[in-house]
């Protein structure tokens, strides 16, 4: 497939092996190409957030490999691993999960910090990211003082602060309310449009899998469908 | 955390510094009221307490002590065991005879006098007793009493000593053995010459002591010098079981300190979880997370001992002025031989070396949680 960015080869995920095993994934192949806007659903430990981690490299195979732009990641050692995320993947989780002593200005410019960008380049985008988000004027807030939908749209604009090749979210609008949630699929949908970026959900929520212009269905830790 | 780590530290340096204070007073105390830096004997004086045993070329002494630029200040005295006879009873007493004036420049112990005037009264034959001494004997001011001893030819003398004036020492032993005559009217009894049975010198830093003791003996071969140390070997070991005893508080201060801020920092970690996870995720290196979780110990612990130390700077710099008063165990520590006001002291260096530990305790003591931090998984 032409811009591939991600591939799965028979991934398998086991939990408990010695013991009980769970089979969280079965053989899952996947190819995601750039500019997708994909959702990945299904049912309650069907194995959505498992695969999402294995692609996002934060858990490693039983068996099988996940390649990012023809890279096999999961070969790597643990500090490799975090470089090629801190590079290559943007992530927005289900809780925000924001640095509360940071204002939203600071959140964002944290991950450019790691990238050791300069003091210009990370305001300079942090700014902008947060303008394009909606959050141009509470910047300066600490995520206390802002609602749910403003926090997830902070972590949007952090996990794009990197310039990553593609962001995965895992179900970034479990905790959010109608309006909050249209408005952060309309922000993400609108930068997958204007500006070719991959997104990756893992979700159950109707609203998301609406939007999106690829679903592929679990069941049972396999793919059901990909349509 | 912050305010735990300041009241417990601030607690401790008070603790220290009141000890410390406690054993350099009863070490400066007894050095300047009584034994000098160092002194100067006979070399049988000590053991056979002989009133033969008279240091035998004292003016060539006195002179080199004159002339030595590290020597402060010197006072001869003579000695002698003998009895004190009063209309109500008797009792063995150490008869102290010494110069005034040199005496004066020597040591503080006129700054005892709680009552009468020191030996320069215009008396004949004055002396001075013990608070206690006076009391057990029923003896005021302008009152007689008769010393008895033994002269340099081995003869019983004895003479009228009229009380010029009491004094109270920090030890009611010593004050209860002890007697003060000028050593004039000593030796127009002990001996047909001036004698002098001991020399204290104090000199400008106490530190030279060993080196001018040394000196004096080399150059005297027929007398005996000592540093405070070898003189009063009970108070060398009061300075030493000092210093143990500031080892083992400091050491439970740090221990207090170092689990303190592994618990604050394991609960931390364990609120933090998900923060920290997030951090690992996006890309923050695990060397990185460890520096973060280390360098947050340090901070916060220096914070809190800046502030602590600050306070029991304010504290010491209060309480050395007014001093701490143990009035309510003042005659058990008198029997003891210390004051029971207490001027708590840290020198700057030790303010240092406590910080210093503190940074330490904090660097450590946060490596623990550091590692767990580094460990926490990201799915």
């Amino acid at each position: 497939m032409e811009n591939t960015i991600i591939q799965t080869f028979d991934l398998c995920k086991i939990y408990n092996p010695d013991a009980v095993p769970v089979h969280a994934l079965r053989e899952v192949n996947i190819s995601v190409a750039e500019g997708e806007f994909t959702s990945i659903v299904g049912p309650s430990g069907s194995g959505k957030t498992t695969l999402l981690n294995m692609i996002g490299g934060l858990d490693k195979p039983t068996s099988g490999r996940v390649a990012i732009d023809g890279k096999n990641i999961t070969g790597m050692k643990d500090s490799e691993l975090i470089d090629f995320r801190l590079e290559h993947i943007g992530f927005v989780f289900q809780h925000y999960n924001l640095i509360p002593v940071f204002t939203a200005l600071e959140n964002v410019a944290f991950i450019m910090l790691l990238q050791k960008r300069t003091k210009k380049e990370m305001d300079e985008r942090a700014k902008s990211l947060l303008e394009a988000v909606g959050l141009g004027e509470r910047m300066d807030a600490r995520p206390a003082k802002l609602s749910g939908g403003q926090q997830q749209r902070v972590a949007v604009a952090r996990a794009l602060a990197s310039q990553p090749r593609f962001i995965l979210a895992d179900e970034p609008t479990a905790n959010l309310d109608g309006d909050s949630a249209m408005n952060l699929l309309d922000i993400m949908e609108k930068m997958n449009r204007e500006q070719n970026i991959t997104f990756i959900f893992s979700t159950h929520d109707q609203r998301v899998i609406d939007r999106a212009r690829r679903v592929i269905t679990m069941v049972d830790g396999g793919i059901y469908s990909d349509e | 955390m912050l305010a735990a780590i300041a009241i417990g530290l601030w607690a401790g340096v008070v603790t220290v510094g009141t000890m410390n204070g406690m054993v350099d007073q009863r070490m400066n105390y007894l050095i300047e009221n009584e034994i000098t830096h160092l002194q100067i004997h006979h070399p049988e004086y000590r053991t056979e307490r002989r009133p033969t045993d008279y240091i035998p070329n004292h003016p060539d002494i006195l002179n080199f002590l004159s002339s030595d630029e590290r020597v402060k200040a010197f006072a001869p005295r003579t000695l002698s065991d003998g009895m004190l006879q009063t209309p109500v009873k008797t009792a063995g007493v150490q008869i102290r005879g010494v110069d005034t004036e040199t005496e004066r420049t020597t040591t503080t112990f006129h700054e005892n006098m709680t009552e009468g005037d020191w030996l320069d009264a215009d008396m004949r034959n004055p002396v001075l007793l013990g608070e206690n001494l006076a009391r057990d004997h029923n003896m005021r001011i302008g009152n007689r009493i008769v010393l008895t001893f033994e002269d340099t030819s081995g003869d019983l003398t004895s003479a009228a000593f009229n009380v010029a004036g009491l004094f109270r020492s920090a030890s009611t032993d010593y004050d209860q053995r002890t007697v003060f005559v000028r050593n004039n009217d000593l030796n127009d009894l002990l001996s047909e010459e001036p004698v002098y049975h001991e020399i204290a010198v104090m000199l400008h830093d106490i530190e030279t002591a060993e080196a001018v003791s040394a000196e004096l003996n080399e150059r005297f071969g027929d007398i005996e010098a000592l540093t405070w140390t070898q003189i009063s070997p009970e108070l060398s070991t009061i300075v030493e079981l000092g210093g143990i005893m500031l080892f083992i508080v400091t050491g439970i201060i740090m221990l207090a300190l170092a689990f303190g801020i592994l618990n604050t920092m394991l609960m931390a970690l364990f609120e933090r979880m998900n923060e920290i996870a997030m951090l690992i995720s996006i890309g923050m290196s695990r060397i990185r997370v460890f520096m973060m979780i280390v360098l947050e110990s340090v901070i916060l612990t220096v914070t809190g001992a800046a502030g602590g130390l600050l306070l029991a700077w304010l504290s010491i710099a209060s309480l050395s002025e007014r001093g701490v008063n143990f009035e309510m165990f003042a005659e058990g520590i008198a029997e003891l031989g210390w004051d029971h006001i207490v001027y708590p002291v840290l020198s700057p260096n030790e303010y240092l070396a406590i910080l210093t530990l503190v940074i330490t305790i904090a660097l450590l003591s946060s490596v623990w949680p550091a590692i767990k931090a580094t460990r926490i998984r990201t799915s």
